[in-house]
């Protein structure tokens, strides 16, 4: 038996297999799951971003893995749909925010998510969960964790806290002009709104601070299980004057927190949500925010200031405490008298390095030494450490061979003593003659120019006239300016529109026309009274050909019975005038009992020819 | 002689009156100088009241006050003194001087230089080119409408000189519009300047602003004004010895 096979049938199978078989890899490329972190690294007790999208039509909530002191918080989900030529796509995104408060290496493992029935797995991420002294605070400051809270639920601290860390170190009093370095950290509620209104200030008149950072850093801690946002500063605070005194920083910022102790929503306590989970996150959620302006201020810390030792005070001390050495010095072996060259000095190590003054020449006798410039490189956030580069000129009076050196002292705290350090001796060959005690040529200045303290400026010394501070545009005077302005406006307008109505020629025609009809009129009438009725007659036919004129914009003298007759309908008073005129001014019959019907007729020509004048 | 006198005596006692504030003047510039701030601002301030306020006494009680550390009056001063001289650079340098020492930064505006072409003349100025620009079009209004011009050139001078009188008019306009809020304006005087719920000392306080912000006055009832602070949402009453108009009789 021979099996006939169709190549339509075929073609078909083959259709169908193919589309089969391009919806299956479709359906499988659609469906992706995809897990990222926002970055490698995070300091203990900070948190990390990880996204996890699932795309696919069908899929469940993924299940993520529990990991020994690493903390996966959810923190919202977003869904996307597209439809691409009538083919639906859905994709979903979870947000977590990973961390630990424990420093180490984390491996996050697969996170399986079932999509359309089928388990899909991201890749393993790694996340490196770094000690919070990694984010390299100055040296000496404390990298463990934070000192203890104030109660945040305590009235005044619900809107948040300060907190003032200082250097560790074991000795109880700090010295005048000693700067402490300090990191200083403002709590927020996580959920709050801070806007800071003012830099930090120390609190009384024992303390200064320095070197607070410019920008300080934003992250989001947990504390007594607690989630805040923190701003933290780094900062050195010095002492002023020698005793006991509370030392406290303060910053004033207006804060916005939910008050939770608003009366709550009425809702129904049903469906879904009736979980008292969801109560309490909803209720969160429909808390009222209320808004204060705060200080925040820091626990006060009483601290014995000494003064600085009189005894062993070198010479050249000139302020600086902390410890410090010499990095490199820079003296130039070839000099001649009276010719300024630059000396350079570095000196790094830690303290106050604000009041540093250059170090001096030694032996410097018989040279003249001249203000320079310093810049200072700081080591750490808040300046505590760093080097210090001094660059001043000096000019040798004497000739000859000498070894010089660079001095400089400071009063170690830790040490409780003057330190004095020296540079290592140069030897250097001064040529020329030894100079006179004349004033040698001023150095060269290649610096900036010195920064004045901000002053005050200027003092009138002559008063001067007295002037109104309310701005005329409050003032009555203002609107009667307005309204004088207006008022002039309309005047101008109003005189405009009469001088053009004056110099109207077709309203000057018009003008003549009615004073040179009132004028016929007038006569007929005087001719009426004295029973000239050829006068009447010619009067009034001349008062009807000026109207008529004006009306037909033609001369007065032209309009005559024919013209009537031809322009306007037989019986009318016009023409019926005009035929009575005629009749009269040909047969000459001073019929003067009929004068008042005339006049009646005159009228009412009149009367008619005003009417069609009216509409012009 | 009796008219005589009538017209002599207020020229005389005017004449006395400047003597005498001249004279206190320079009194309060010598405490000044001898660092006497407290003697000298009372000095300026017997100045403003008797003779009223000149940019010069204002602008020395200012610096007296700050340097007095009371930042709140001193910035007042300032700005008060700014409203008769706007393009004093002492002036600028020493208020700028005063809110920082305050802490206290004014917001800059979305386009600082659109800002600060309207704020170059004062407000006072502004009106005056206002007033005085409507006044000019409705004289050449009624000239043009009384005389009528028929040289060509005469028509084309008054036209272009209404033209620009009337962008003047519409640019002080303008000015006078963006800068409406001004009115409102008001200083925090005290330290311990309070916003409260309520116009009375005991009422709740609802925050604290620092001495020298600058607060927008919306009413007044009493001694308390209803102020609300730019920047933030806190709006409240607050005690006329904690804030005070920059416009003395505003609003």
């Amino acid at each position: 038996m021979v099996k006939r096979i169709h190549y339509d049938s075929l073609v078909r199978n083959l259709v169908h297999s193919l589309m089969a078989c391009l919806w299956v890899a479709a359906s499988a490329a659609a469906a992706e799951v995809e897990a990222q972190l926002d970055r490698d690294s995070v300091a203990a007790g900070n948190g990390a971003l990880l996204t996890l999208k699932v795309s696919g039509s069908r899929a469940a909530r993924p299940e993520m893995p529990e990991i020994e002191n690493f903390i996966i918080e959810p923190r919202g989900q977003s869904q996307q749909m597209n439809i691409v030529n009538g083919r639906t796509s859905v994709s979903v995104t979870y947000q977590y925010a990973v961390g630990s408060n424990t420093p180490g290496d984390y491996r996050i493992p697969p996170i399986e998510v079932e999509v359309d029935g089928k388990k899909f797995s991201t890749q393993a991420l790694k996340l490196k969960v770094l000690d919070s002294a990694a984010a390299k605070p100055p040296a000496g400051m404390p990298s463990g964790p934070a000192p203890p809270s104030p109660d945040a639920d305590e009235g005044g601290k619900r809107f948040g806290f300060l907190t003032v860390e200082p250097q560790a170190s074991d000795r109880k009093y700090v010295y005048v002009g000693e700067i402490a370095p300090v990191r200083i950290r403002a709590w927020f509620p996580v959920d709050a709104r801070a806007q800071l209104s003012s830099g930090i200030q120390p609190e009384g008149k024992a303390f200064t601070l320095h070197n607070v950072s410019d920008r300080p850093e934003q992250t989001h801690e947990m504390r007594d299980g607690k989630r805040y946002l923190v701003v933290t500063w780094y900062g050195g605070i010095s002492a002023t004057k020698a005793g006991k005194y509370p030392a406290s920083l303060s910053v004033n910022a207006t804060v916005a927190v939910r008050d939770s102790s608003a009366p709550k929503p009425r809702r129904a306590r049903s469906g879904p949500f009736s979980d008292p989970f969801f109560d309490s996150i909803l209720d969160d959620m429909n808390a009222p925010m209320i808004q204060k302006d705060v200080t925040l201020k820091s626990d006060d810390q009483e601290i014995e200031v000494r003064p600085l030792p009189a005894e062993g005070r070198p010479e050249g001390f000139n302020g600086a405490v902390g410890e410090f050495k010499f990095d490199r010095t820079d003296i130039s072996s070839e000099w001649k008298t009276g010719e300024p060259r630059q000396i350079g000095a570095r000196i790094s190590g830690s303290g106050n390095f604000a009041l540093m003054n250059a170090p001096e020449l030694s032996p410097a006798d018989d040279w003249k030494i001249y203000p320079g410039k310093s810049d200072f490189t700081p080591g750490d956030n808040a300046s505590f450490s760093g080097s210090k580069r001094f660059q001043f000129s000096a000019v040798p009076r004497k000739g000859g061979e000498q070894e010089v050196a660079l001095k400089f002292s400071y009063f170690d705290p830790n040490r409780g003593a003057y330190v004095e350090i020296t540079s290592p001796e140069k030897k250097i060959r001064i040529a020329g003659e030894d100079m006179a005690e004349e004033e040698p040529a001023a150095a060269p200045d290649d610096g900036p120019p010195v920064r004045r303290p901000e002053e005050l400026v200027g003092q009138h010394l002559e008063i001067s006239a007295p002037g109104l501070l309310v701005p005329l545009v409050l003032r009555t005077e203002f609107r009667n300016m307005l309204g004088v302005a207006g008022g002039l406006c309309a005047l101008g307008g109003i005189l405009a529109w009469l001088r053009l109505r004056w110099s109207d020629p077709q309203r000057r025609a018009r003008a003549a026309i009615e004073k040179a009809t009132q004028q016929a009129m007038d006569a007929a009438k005087r001719q009426a009274e004295a029973g000239d009725v050829s006068g009447f007659f010619n009067a009034a036919r001349r008062a009807i050909q000026e109207r008529l004129g004006g009306l037909w914009q033609q001369p007065a003298q032209a309009i005559t019975l024919a013209e009537v007759t031809a322009r306007i309908p037989g019986d009318s008073p016009v023409a019926r005038f005009f035929r009575e005129a005629d009749l009269h001014e040909y047969g000459r019959q001073a019929d003067v009992a009929s004068l008042a019907r005339w006049q009646s007729l005159l009228d009412e020509t009149m009367a008619s020819l005003q009417a069609q004048d009216q509409p012009r | 002689m009796k008219r005589f006198l009538t017209m002599i005596l207020p020229c005389l006692l005017f004449a006395t009156a400047l003597a005498a504030g001249s004279s206190r003047f320079d009194r309060a510039n010598e405490r000044f100088a001898a660092g006497d701030f407290a003697q000298a601002a009372e000095l300026y301030q017997e100045v403003i009241d008797a003779e009223g306020p000149s940019a010069a006494a204002l602008f020395n009680f200012g610096n007296c006050e700050q340097r007095l550390g009371k930042y709140g009056p001193a910035i007042l001063a300032y700005e008060r003194a700014r409203l008769l001289t706007p393009r004093d650079p002492d002036l600028r340098a020493n208020l700028a001087l005063a809110r920082k020492s305050a802490a206290v930064f004014e917001e800059p505006g979305r386009f600082p230089r659109v800002d600060a072409f309207f704020e170059f003349p004062s407000l006072n100025e502004w009106s005056w080119i206002v007033a005085g620009g409507a006044l000019f079009l409705g004289g050449l209004a009624v000239l043009r409408g009384a005389v009528g011009f028929s040289k060509r050139w005469l028509v084309a001078g008054v036209r272009s000189t209404a033209i620009v009188a009337a962008l003047l008019v519409a640019l002080g306009a303008v000015a006078l519009y963006l800068r409406r809020g001004e009115k409102e304006r008001g200083v925090t005087l005290s330290d311990n300047a309070t916003v409260r719920l309520s116009p009375f000392e005991a009422a709740e306080s609802l925050g604290t602003t620092g001495p020298g912000r600058i607060v927008r006055i919306l009413k007044t009832d009493g001694a308390f004004h209803y102020v609300a602070v730019p920047g933030t949402t806190l709006q409240g009453w607050m005690s006329d010895k904690d804030v005070a108009a920059i416009l003395p009789s505003m609003p």
